[in-house]
């Protein structure tokens, strides 16, 4: 029986380097293709036809688009239009990931900190390049906000500026966590189904409820990091 | 937990940024204009659909009120007939009374006249037969001959009062 944590071991399929830096294609590299792939043949096949009446595949395709273009829209207006692509990229990323990391003996790549946290990081710096161009040295005044009483200054500044930078950490960890745990819990519940003989329906019937529990939170965990993308995006365009 | 194995972060990440971008690329590229498109297509030809629609009722009711206009002047011009056609009748008909109550009232006098005569004469003859009367009598009774002259005198006198 293997442990709790085996499922998120990194494998390398090949190996790889590049001036002394590993870049090895592993099992979390094949996950990630056949997540890009998937959505790529998901949105590109359904539409092909582009029927005006859509068929049942069209209409998921375009279910998501809208419920993307929605979401920036409701989230950022209308001058967050150009950064859709990458949102619905982002979006769709993350969720494929979390799915298909419900496929038993997958690969989870987005239950990994360090995947997430690139991920982050791009949003994070890309966001805050966003609000220095639009915005220049002014900027500075997301860590004051306009109206505040200047004494508070003391007090509100080191707060916005942790609460700014733990954007990130914030958006990495919250999804690492949910899928790791969610993971792990699947696992070692799973492991009781096999030890408790007949009482082991008891876990079972457990494991089913949580399984379809995951598949909820992989879905959520998806629009959760993407709709905080939008917040930020929001932030850097319009300020508080 | 293999989550913290920093060995592995530097491929985790490059297989990333390739990925996501190759991804990115597709997406922004083929399918998500694609998708636009079609939705812009859709909303475009419901509008266009609406608008036709919109322009057939306009018709319509064009025509509709051309039909009534063209049906309000029919009935005024057969209303106009009626009139004219009962106004020339009537006027006919009062020519016609008139000229038979003119030709009545002639007919009338005419007889009038008539009666009028024959009443004069008789009278002028009832006047000779009682002056020839007169004067046979006066013969028979008493003997004496009058002239013509003085008994139509004297019946004149009785018979014009």
């Amino acid at each position: 029986m293997a442990g709790p944590l085996e499922q998120f071991e990194i494998k390398p399929l090949a190996d790889l380097s590049v001036g002394g830096v590993d870049i090895s294609f592993t099992n979390s590299a094949l996950w990630m293709v056949i997540a890009a792939v998937l959505v790529t043949c998901f949105m590109t096949l359904s539409m092909r036809r582009g029927a005006l009446v859509p068929g049942r595949w069209q209409g998921a395709a375009e279910v998501m688009y809208e419920f993307v273009a929605n979401m920036l829209k409701d989230n950022v207006g209308s001058a967050g239009r150009k950064y859709f692509p990458f949102i619905f990229t982002l979006f769709m990323f993350v969720m494929f990931g979390n799915l298909l990391g419900m496929i038993p003996h997958s690969f989870t790549f987005t239950s990994h900190i360090a995947v997430n946290f690139a991920l982050a990081l791009v949003i994070f710096v890309g966001v805050t390049v966003i609000g220095f161009v639009r915005h220049g040295t002014h900027y500075f005044r997301m860590f004051f906000p306009e109206g505040a009483p200047i004494a508070t200054a003391i007090i509100l500044i080191p707060i916005e500026i942790i609460s700014y930078f733990s954007r990130p950490f914030s958006l990495a960890i919250r999804l690492f966590a949910n899928m790791t745990v969610g993971h792990i819990m699947l696992k070692v519940i799973g492991g009781f189904v096999g030890l408790i003989g007949i009482l082991g329906v008891l876990p079972f019937a457990l494991l089913t409820g949580i399984t379809v529990l995951e598949f909820g939170i992989a879905a959520l965990q998806a629009y959760v990091f993407t709709i905080l993308t939008c917040i930020y995006l929001h932030d850097a365009i319009h300020m508080h | 937990m293999p989550q913290f194995d920093i060995a592995t972060f530097s491929e985790q990440i490059f297989w990333l940024f390739v990925i996501f971008a190759v991804l990115y690329f597709l997406m922004s590229k083929i399918a998500l204009p694609k998708v636009g498109e079609v939705l812009e297509r859709r909303q475009k030809n419901i509008e266009d659909n609406l608008g036709k629609a919109r322009a057939l009722k306009d018709e319509t009711d064009a025509a509709i009120a051309k039909y009534e206009a063209a049906l309000a002047e029919a009935r005024d011009a057969a209303q106009a007939d009626i009139r004219e056609a009962s106004e020339k009748a009537a006027a006919e008909q009062a020519k016609k009374t008139e000229a038979m109550v003119k030709k009545l009232s002639k007919k009338t006098s005419d007889a009038e006249k008539a009666i009028a005569d024959a009443k004069a004469d008789a009278m002028t003859g009832v006047a000779e037969a009682a002056s020839e009367i007169a004067r046979e009598a006066t013969d028979k009774l008493i003997g004496v001959k009058v002239q013509a002259k003085t008994a139509d005198k004297a019946v004149s006198a009785i018979v014009g009062e």
